[in-house]
């Protein structure tokens, strides 16, 4: 027997037929148009009547996992099945509908489709956290071609989490599709340094929307390394509605003959809040890529501090870019800058390093991901961070061993820029 | 054809770089009108020349910048033919050039950099690979001697440093990849007197184990302490003069401006 559709289900089917799917003029997607609605829908059918089969072990697919060993008891995680109505109001209690921008057919679609849920509860005890923050890996596979997964991650006040997201995607399945739809909250006080690593094999589509909510005081810095695929959207939006609250975006962004879209969206609505973007895209070949940065400062928000950057360099070919640097302000006591570069290769530094004995195409692998890599430092405000959350200083030895074993640190971000940036160039030539 | 020589040519009659009516081209000017010179291993070449002369485009060129153009005139170093080759293929055949400004690499670690450059000269010399660890303990010692602060090894390359840091970090590269010809630029600009001396010891030490170097400097001092072979001097992108240290000694006392016309030699 098939069980009662949920009540938001139905409302999102019903806004979906209402509302048709995003417009070709739509703001935001007018330089990069999605793919047809029926793109993001499980053929034959939605799984909307027909609930799908809770695997035998939900953490199959994805897990969330302490690095620690002695800070395992320091977050909870719930798997939770939205076929199941009563495990569905579970997933999205406390969720906000949709909100009514361009983007939100994505979101009606997500509802409409979700086939799976996970909740992390992070517990706060800034006294541990002060002195070691809890390190998280949060590991994602598509579970199906067609993956419509929902993450709920709380942040408790005056935690300190530093996570890292890592996706998995395969290369040689069949085409896949990815609608992710990931909330964040962030408790008083509480500080989230997320890396996250979005690497889809080309044939693959994404669409990847976050949403974050800051609380009093709380810090929230993003670190995202994404390539471009058949389609592949990164949209961040950040409220920071309460005093205090801070948040950083860094992206280093790689298309070769694919395509990409990052949006990020800032609202900031109560004094002194903070808020810093910066995008670096490497476009080469036949890409397509925009990167729209959108910040809104409310009337009240008082010495609000804003920052954008947006810089795209092509590496080869003729890739078509689009930076849209925004700013929208309502407010006088603020300080707000802003910029969009369309830059070349550092010939100087290619030719430095080549003169050091350095072939051209590892010269450029280095410079470039140098350049990535300061993109992504600056968001984080800490480089040991991108260097391998396992191989902390202290356990150098180990880490040497490992390292003359052949065991590479999978929870190194500097090394899947490495593999990521070799990919772009091998793309690229090819 | 000016082709100049020191006493060495006479004993080593294959010089480790021949250069021969060297024409260089920067965009549509002429910079190096034509140059020849032979160095010896071991040698250590003092070349001056006021602003604009062509000190810094004869060691671009030779190391292969893709903006100087050279339109006629042959070079050949370690019995190759230097200009069919890439710059890495200059480098990895021993010729290291210390740029007068060296560049900014943001988000590379100055480690990392040089790990990879040495790692890729030693893979052209068949030796084993320097993983991390080693390196950095070759790596820091060298810093030491240079009075480089090893932490300047775990920042980008070169960002941030001041000009003598610079400087000194150029130093490192040269010690750490022991090439058969060196051509430093300018290496003292910006550097203190603990950094002079550094500099000194490491080119004396080197020289001695057989390493060439052509010095570009406008310091006496400097140029005393390196006992050079042969002073060069360049004007008008031609060499000019061609002599001992005397000849230095009397272009710090009267200038450049007393030549009015270029010397026979």
């Amino acid at each position: 027997m098939s069980p009662s559709p949920c009540p938001d289900l139905l409302d999102a089917q019903a806004r979906l037929a209402s509302h048709g799917w995003i417009a070709p003029k739509a703001e935001n997607f007018r330089h990069l148009p999605p793919p047809p609605a029926s793109a993001w829908l499980a053929p034959p059918a939605t799984p909307t009547t027909t609930p799908t089969t809770e695997p035998s072990d939900p953490t199959e697919s994805w897990h969330v996992r302490a690095l620690d060993a002695a800070q395992a008891d320091q977050f909870i995680t719930q798997y939770l099945n939205p076929a199941i109505p009563a495990q569905r109001a579970m997933l999205f209690r406390g969720l906000p509908w949709p909100d009514e921008s361009d983007a939100a057919h994505f979101g009606w679609m997500h509802r409409a489709t979700c086939q799976r849920g996970l909740r992390v509860h992070i517990a706060g005890d800034p006294a541990r956290h002060a002195a070691a923050p809890l390190r998280l890996v949060l590991h994602i596979a598509p579970a199906a071609p067609f993956d419509a997964p929902l993450l709920v991650i709380d942040v408790a006040a005056g935690a300190h989490c530093v996570l890292l997201e890592q996706h998995a995607f395969d290369p040689s399945a069949d085409a896949g599709v990815q609608n992710l739809d990931l909330h964040i909250r962030l408790g008083q006080g509480a500080r989230l340094q997320h890396l996250r690593t979005v690497a889809p094999a080309p044939h693959d589509r994404l669409a990847h929307q976050l949403h974050v909510t800051l609380a009093e005081g709380a810090h929230y810095d993003q670190a995202l390394l994404a390539s471009g695929s058949a389609y592949h959207l990164q949209r961040t939006q950040i409220d920071l509605h309460q005093p205090g609250s801070a948040a950083r975006m860094g992206a280093a962004l790689l298309a070769a003959d694919a395509t990409l879209d990052q949006q990020i969206a800032l609202s900031h609505t109560a004094a002194d809040t903070y808020s810093a973007v910066e995008s670096l895209l490497l476009a080469s070949g036949k890409a397509h890529a925009v990167l729209n940065a959108h910040t809104l400062i409310a009337t009240g928000a008082d010495n609000a501090n804003v920052r954008q950057r947006l810089c795209a360099i092509p590496t080869s070919g003729q890739p078509r870019v689009v930076l849209r640097p925004h700013m929208e302000i309502h407010h006088d006591q603020v300080q707000a800058a802003h910029g969009a570069t369309y830059g070349a290769l550092p010939d100087e530094a290619l030719f430095y390093a080549r003169q050091r004995g350095l072939d051209e195409a590892s010269a450029l692998a280095l410079i470039l991901q140098g350049l990535q890599r300061a993109v992504l430092e600056r968001a984080l405000d800490d480089p040991e961070l991108l260097t391998g959350m396992s191989a902390a200083p202290s356990r150098l030895k180990q880490a040497r061993t490992a390292a003359r074993q052949g065991e590479g640190t999978p929870l190194n971000l500097d090394a899947a820029l490495a593999r990521m940036t070799q990919q772009h160039l091998a793309r690229s030539t090819a | 054809m000016n082709t100049h020589t020191t006493g060495k040519t006479m004993t080593q009659p294959t010089p480790l770089l021949s250069v021969r009516d060297l024409r260089v081209e920067v965009g549509e000017r002429t910079v190096l009108e034509s140059i020849s010179l032979d160095i010896q291993s071991g040698e250590l070449v003092v070349l001056m020349g006021a602003n604009g002369s062509g000190k810094s485009t004869l060691g671009l060129t030779l190391a292969g910048h893709p903006r100087y153009r050279v339109s006629a005139g042959s070079a050949r170093f370690h019995g190759q033919d230097l200009l069919a080759q890439k710059p890495e293929e200059r480098a990895r055949a021993g010729l290291f050039v210390s740029l007068q400004a060296p560049p900014d690499i943001p988000g590379v670690k100055n480690a990392l950099f040089l790990r990879s450059a040495l790692n890729a000269v030693r893979a052209s010399r068949g030796e084993p690979q320097l993983d991390a660890f080693d390196f950095l303990k070759d790596a820091r010692a060298l810093a030491g001697e240079l009075g480089l602060d090893a932490k300047l090894l775990s920042r980008p390359v070169n960002e941030g440093f001041s000009g003598g840091e610079r400087k000194r970090n150029e130093m490192l590269q040269l010690a750490l990849l022991k090439p058969r010809l060196a051509l430093l630029d300018e290496i003292d600009s910006g550097m203190d007197v603990d950094g002079v001396r550094a500099v000194v010891k490491q080119v004396q030490a080197m020289r001695a184990q057989g390493t060439a170097f052509v010095v570009v400097s406008h310091y006496l001092q400097l140029i005393e302490s390196l006992t050079p072979d042969t002073v060069l001097r360049l004007d008008q992108g031609r060499i000019a003069e061609t002599g001992t240290l005397a000849l230095a000694r009397d272009i710090a006392r009267t200038g450049f401006a007393r030549q009015g016309e270029t010397a026979e030699v």
